[in-house]
């Protein structure tokens, strides 16, 4: 022992008042540290953690009292984290065997945690609100409407990196108020409000025709450019006599250039039995609708509509003007005695409706179904007050002076709709006691939107109103993952966890970036620059348009190189490279750790021309699997092009952020957040003035012991990406020097490339990467962040994973089966809830 | 599930450019009415004379807003050299000149509150959540604990004369996923308005949805009946939800019972909403189309939520709005004038002149938008014959002086307007290292609140302004 015998003194009556004013069991693991652990410590971590080393702000010999030991979780956390991510001891050091690790780890769990491994304590989970994706898709089956919610939501706020953590997501009235609003335009959209239309039909743009063509029947749209001139027709069999309305529905289109605009106009002409109802001129109007209607008196057979463009200019074809003819709306006759029951009418009113005087009937009728309505809805069976309260509702809308009896169960709809049982998840235990299990119910939503990101469907309703869906888990997950809805798991889980949502926006500039990797050149710079200059020039003077026209020549030709690139085309594919990967590891339940490195990948003929793989043969616009070559440079999400891309800054790359992105995502042991007033660590100038590679301003940084801490650890990791670009391309140089991506990991490993580092982040460290891919995952599906208490919950999953070889199905059913998914802690009792602080004025 | 939707965005970002120009022609034409006469809200000048807050001394209504800008501001660019009346404008402000009468510039204002003290970094998203609540933050991914906003906290005491209470405005609509700023919950990060310690408001970031939220959807002409419609059918539903609401808040604990309050609070905002409209009668309405979503290019869709403000403020709307025109840190490229970089990647310039001159370019084309809105106030009469500017304060700055350097004092600030005659514009005024609240409280003295003695970490009012 190192301690002198006065402290030794000190410590023991320390630990008898500790004994003393703590429960008995929490005795022991205070004699374990000093019987067990502190020897431990002091053998490998001596040299800089004891006997006044302080490295990194640590000492394991300096607590006060035992109390201290213990309470201080943070610290042992840490340790926790360093000695498994093999970064403690340093490489050079004597390391502790395993069994002496597995001592130390479960003291930490089981004493300093005081994890009951018997009884692990599931957590507590806030009441979550749908996020803008959940409500999109519940309001998507529930009633089969699409509502934009990306528009009519705010973003939901984010907690531990997920949109999903009950904690943060918050409700502000201004939310409420559009979930109101949304409630109303969602019924309104879907829910007929009478038993009888007028009769509508569509005849589809596409199915118009060339006079000499016959008609095809596909119901798409169909597109009259601005410069040629055309002629197509349709007909329409009215079946009786009367009154009808005739909308034409067009859109006009253009293909987006940057900077450049057509001015070319068409005129189009519309007639109706040949006789002309429109007749207008269209330029450049972007992408807007444009509806004509028109009454017609008709009789019984069949009428003619044609559409005739006319070209009335012919400037440069710039956008490819064109008008998109949707199609011609024929609404009639007027006589209600020709009416029709509305579309979908039987999906939301299975009978008919009981007769005016029938009150009773009626009101049974609509009970029924707003009940029924509620209980999918609610995602769980609504209480009779609930249903009667509802029924209330749509029974005293109805009997409103010119209002209907669908009227009445549509308002009732959208009181479901704008109700907490809705908007929040509840969650209801399925006993009393300690920990109790969630009920069914809980259970199939937690399940759903987990796999689907949206309500449970009948099966699963129905298994929980059984009691049987606890009893049926394997197979009713493994029918969920079969299921399509199972891509929005891809889509949200992978969106987040590795930012893929992000490359649908990250702001990147293609031709600085390519251009970067040549040699600088701050004559052709500055002609560039003037070059963009006069491009976003509106009015030019003639000089300047020569000015231009010359540069143009002379920088047309070092573009035509990156013409292929159009970063922003290729922006959904790389989104969907990264999904597609990911469900494909679900579905044909493969090791989790080709998530980081394999010899496959998806791609479309474009996106495998972006990585240079032009000799697979790929066509089209599709994404498929595809086999890598040996030696490929991709395989794994850390070299697709869209996680190269989203971390990198707009004109470069961040070795920084990539490298941070592999441990946070892939090690679970991020550096803490820098500290004040630090500029970024690329920023840094040479002593001498000579402009630096991105390499050696981050080794003169590490060279400062405050930044070493941290960027030891991150840049490797990221530098070994250098060979790929900001967008995520290859390349062997930068600013005309060429690449160099070896390096060394804080745990000792060499490598020369990304491919080497991503096989040692296979080899050496799948554990870590189970741990984080496993911490990760149960955030995600449980909707809080992780506690200390959570650290044996997921050290399960990571030994199932490593006695299976990491496939897919062990990690997810460990999360399902794990007490924080299957359990709830109980609400406390009212007698607490009196007592706390509230500001519930409830 | 959701590539319809997205198609569907995408198709409605090109068309905002369009309806952008219509929307501004129409708004072009409401300019041209004469003098808003038949804006004049008797009943609130009649209950001005009893109780005189937000009112000017000649009986219009006085405004204030805040405008926030991100990532701090390249500070020689920025302070003009000579303070007093006699300063020549600095390169950055250089747009605003032609306001110079009506521009005071705000020197050696600090939000101490927003120093790293023991939280270690995370400056940007403490420069967002303490620029209005003068108020250290707790630092938590997931635990909010901030401070009521002085707009909110102005907004509960003269709210009720207008029929928004207040306005939030910001143009990000897009939120990166993953973690925010140095282990702070995003929320602080994209809020700049609270209405408790733990709950911010959420900005609309959506001109449409802002425009409708004063006028009610629709063409011009039958918005009035549609909020009259609309309302009518919230009220009719807001007795069951809000008993559903309080069923459900007697199954959960405490924590659920604050979301369950985050929602009866909302309830009741509507109830108070339908009774104003009820109050107000119908809106001015400005007769243009209405704004069609998010135009693609920034400055347009800037240039939107300004005028969306703009807007609220000449039909009196609100008198009180913030703008978040980029939360901070936001690393946006600025390819329409030339800076591909990141602004905040381009913000840490360590000194560097060709990356200070990119940010500077930022800065500019910044207050260049600003100044384009000030114009507008300016040249919009109020009912009093002033203009909207003169009866109104305008705070425009940032929660990092440098961003480089990531200080938290001398914050770069603009204050626009003369306040209906109470403040004194046409300088630059140092004041010598007092907090910004203390420029809050001198608003709302100005607005007539009498009951605030501090706010947040306030020492008193700022004597010259």
């Amino acid at each position: 022992m190192r301690q002198s015998s006065l402290i030794a003194v000190l410590l023991a009556v320390a630990m008898s008042l500790f004994v003393a004013m703590s429960p008995a069991s929490a005795a022991s693991p205070a004699r374990e540290f000093h019987k067990q652990i502190q020897p431990l410590l002091s053998q490998y971590c001596g040299d800089c953690h004891f006997d006044g080393m302080k490295k990194g702000g640590v000492a394991f010999d300096d607590f006060k009292t035992d109390r201290d030991t213990l309470t201080n979780k943070e610290l042992w956390s840490m340790v926790l984290k360093n000695v498994r991510g093999h970064i403690m001891p340093p490489p050079k050091k004597a390391h502790p065997s395993p069994e002496e690790c597995q001592r130390l780890v479960n003291w930490i769990k089981f004493g300093v945690f005081g994890i009951d491994p018997k009884n692990l304590d599931p957590g507590r989970v806030t009441v979550r609100r749908l996020n803008r994706v959940e409500y999109h898709n519940t309001v998507h089956d529930l009633l089969g409407v699409d509502f934009d919610t990306d528009l009519a939501f705010p973003p939901d706020d984010t907690g531990y990196g997920f949109d999903d953590i009950g904690d943060v997501l918050n409700l502000s009235p201004m939310l409420l108020e559009k979930y109101l609003a949304a409630a109303n335009t969602i019924v309104g959209e879907c829910v007929p409000m009478v038993s009888r239309v007028r009769p509508e039909i569509n005849v589809p743009g596409a199915s118009f025709h060339d006079s000499g063509d016959p008609p095809s029947h596909n119901g798409g749209t169909k597109s009259l450019s601005y410069y040629n001139s055309a002629w197509v027709e349709n007909s329409f069999h009215a079946e009786h006599d009367g009154h009808y309305k005739v909308t034409l529905n067009l859109t006009t289109t253009e293909h987006y250039v940057d900077d450049q605009f057509d001015t070319n106009r068409c005129r189009l002409v519309f007639r109706i039995d040949g006789q002309e109802r429109e007749n207008r001129e269209f330029g450049r109007e972007g992408y807007v609708d444009f509806h004509y209607s028109f009454d017609e008196q008709w009789a019984a057979g069949d009428h003619q509509f044609s559409v005739e463009i006319q070209p009335l200019t012919q400037y440069p074809q710039l956008r490819a003007l064109a008008l998109r003819l949707n199609g011609v709306t024929v609404s009639g006759p007027d006589d209600t005695h020709y009416w029709i029951e509305p579309k979908d009418y039987r999906r939301f009113f299975p009978r008919p409706v009981p007769a005016m005087d029938d009150k009773a009937g009626r009101r049974a009728y609509a009970k029924e179904l707003l009940t029924d309505f509620a209980t999918k809805a609610f995602r769980r069976p609504v209480d009779a007050e609930t249903a009667e309260r509802l029924t209330d509702l749509a029974v005293s809308r109805s009997a409103e002076t010119n209002s209907t009896f669908e009227e009445g169960v549509a308002h009732g709809m959208v009181a479901v709709l704008a109700s907490p049982q809705f908007l929040f998840r509840e969650e209801r235990p399925a006993s009393s006691g300690p920990n109790p299990l969630i009920d069914e119910y809980s259970l199939a939503s937690r399940l759903s939107y987990l796999l689907w990101s949206t309500m449970p469907d009948a099966e699963l309703i129905s298994l929980a109103s059984a009691g049987k869906l606890r009893a049926n888990l394997d197979a009713q997950v493994k029918r969920m993952l079969a299921d399509p809805k199972a891509a929005e798991f891809s889509r949200n889980f992978t969106g987040q966890w590795l930012q893929a949502r992000d490359i649908e926006f990250v702001a990147l500039d293609s031709r600085a970036i390519l251009f970067s990797q040549e040699k600088k050149d701050p004559q052709m710079e500055d002609l560039h620059d003037r070059y963009r200059e006069l491009q976003r020039m509106k009015h030019l003077t003639e000089d300047e348009k020569a000015e231009l026209a010359k540069l143009r020549e002379r920088f047309g030709k070092t573009f035509r190189r990156f013409d292929g690139i159009r970063f922003d085309e290729l922006r959904g594919a790389l989104q969907q490279e990264v999904q597609l990967y990911f469900t494909h590891i679900v579905r044909e339940d493969r090791s989790v750790l080709e998530l980081l490195d394999s010899d496959y990948t998806y791609l479309n003929q474009r996106l495998a021309k972006f990585y240079g793989l032009t000799n697979l043969d790929i066509t089209g616009s599709d994404l498929r699997l595809v086999q890598l070559p040996t030696n490929s440079a991709r395989g794994g999400v850390l070299t697709m092009g869209g996680v190269l891309a989203v971390t990198s800054n707009p004109t470069r790359t961040s070795p920084v952020k990539r490298g941070l992105f592999i441990l946070d995502n892939v090690l679970g042991n991020p550096p803490p957040p820098p500290p004040p007033n630090l500029p970024a660590l690329e920023d840094v100038k040479s002593d001498t003035g000579h402009e630096l590679t991105l390499r050696e301003a981050l080794a003169i940084h590490r060279g400062k012991p405050l930044c070493a801490s941290c960027h030891d650890r991150m840049d490797p990791l990221g530098l070994a990406f250098e060979n790929f670009n900001a967008l995520g391309m290859w390349r062997d140089t930068d600013h005309g020097e060429p690449v160099e991506c070896s390096g060394k990991l804080m745990s000792g490993e060499s490598f020369q490339s990304a491919g080497e580092l991503k096989r040692i982040l296979v080899e050496n460290h799948g554990d870590e990467f189970y741990r984080t891919l496993a911490s990760k995952l149960l955030t995600y599906a449980i909707g809080r962040g992780l506690d200390y208490q959570d650290t044996e919950t997921i050290d399960r999953i990571v030994d199932s994973l490593d006695k299976s070889g990491g496939r897919f199905s062990v990690l997810l059913d460990g999360v399902i089966k794990s007490a924080p998914f299957q359990r709830m802690r109980p609400a406390p009792s009212l007698g607490d809830q009196a007592n706390a602080p509230t500001k519930a004025k409830i | 599930m959701k590539q319809n939707a997205d198609k569907s965005r995408q198709t409605a970002a090109r068309a905002a450019a369009f309806s952008r120009r219509h929307f501004l022609r129409g708004l072009g034409a409401c300019i041209a009415l004469p003098a808003f006469e038949s804006l004049t809200p008797t009943k609130l000048l009649a209950a001005a004379a009893i109780e005189p807050l937000a009112t000017t001394a000649t009986g219009a209504p006085l405004r204030a807003a805040w405008i926030f800008f991100p990532n701090g501001a390249i500070q020689d660019a920025w302070w003009p050299e000579k303070d007093g009346s006699s300063f020549a404008f600095s390169p950055t402000l250089k747009a605003l000149e032609d306001l110079r009468p009506h521009i005071q510039i705000a020197g050696e204002l600090d939000h101490l509150c927003a120093l790293a003290g023991p939280d270690g970094g995370g400056d940007h998203a403490r420069g967002q959540s303490v620029f209005l609540t003068s108020h250290r933050i707790k630092k938590s991914a997931t635990d909010l604990h901030a401070s009521i906003s002085i707009d909110q906290a102005l907004a509960q005491q003269i709210g009720h004369l207008t029929r928004l209470p207040s306005l939030e405005l910001s143009c990000d609509n897009e939120h990166k996923s993953g973690a925010c700023d140095s282990n702070y919950a995003c929320a602080y990060q994209y809020n700049l308005s609270w209405s408790s310690e733990t709950t911010p408001v959420t900005p609309e970031s959506n001109p449409r949805l802002a425009f409708e939220r004063m006028f009610g959807a629709g063409q011009p002409g039958e918005r009035w009946a549609n909020t009259l419609r609309v309302q009518a059918e919230q009220r009719s539903i807001l007795d069951f939800v809000m008993d559903d609401a309080h069923r459900m808040a007697r199954r959960l604990d405490n924590r659920d019972r604050d979301k369950l309050d985050q929602y009866l609070t909302g309830v009741r905002e509507v109830e108070a909403r339908i009774q104003a409209a009820g109050r107000f009668g119908p809106p001015k309405d400005p007769g243009t189309e209405t704004p069609a979503g998010v135009p693609s290019s920034y400055g347009e869709y800037l240039n939107l939520m300004y005028d969306i403000m703009w807007l609220a403020f000449q039909t009196d709307s609100t008198r009180i709005a913030t703008l978040c025109v980029a939360h901070d840190g936001d690393n946006r490229s600025f390819g329409e004038i030339g800076v591909s970089e990141g602004h905040h990647d381009l913000s840490h310039h360590q000194n560097k002149p060709d990356r200070m001159a990119k940010v500077q370019i930022i800065d500019e084309w910044y207050v260049k938008q600003l100044a384009r809105f000030l114009k507008k106030m300016e040249s919009t009469k109020d009912i009093d014959g002033q203009s909207l500017l003169h009866n109104s304060m305008i705070v425009y700055g940032a929660g990092n002086g440098d961003g480089n350097r990531h200080n938290h004092d001398n914050l770069p600030l603009v204050l626009a307007g003369a306040g209906g005659g109470t403040l004194q514009p046409g300088r630059y005024v140092k004041h010598g290292s007092k907090p910004m609240s203390n420029l809050f409280l001198s608003m709302a003295d100005r607005l007539g609140v009498k009951n605030m003695e501090r706010f947040g970490d306030s020492t008193g009012r700022l004597q010259n302004i």
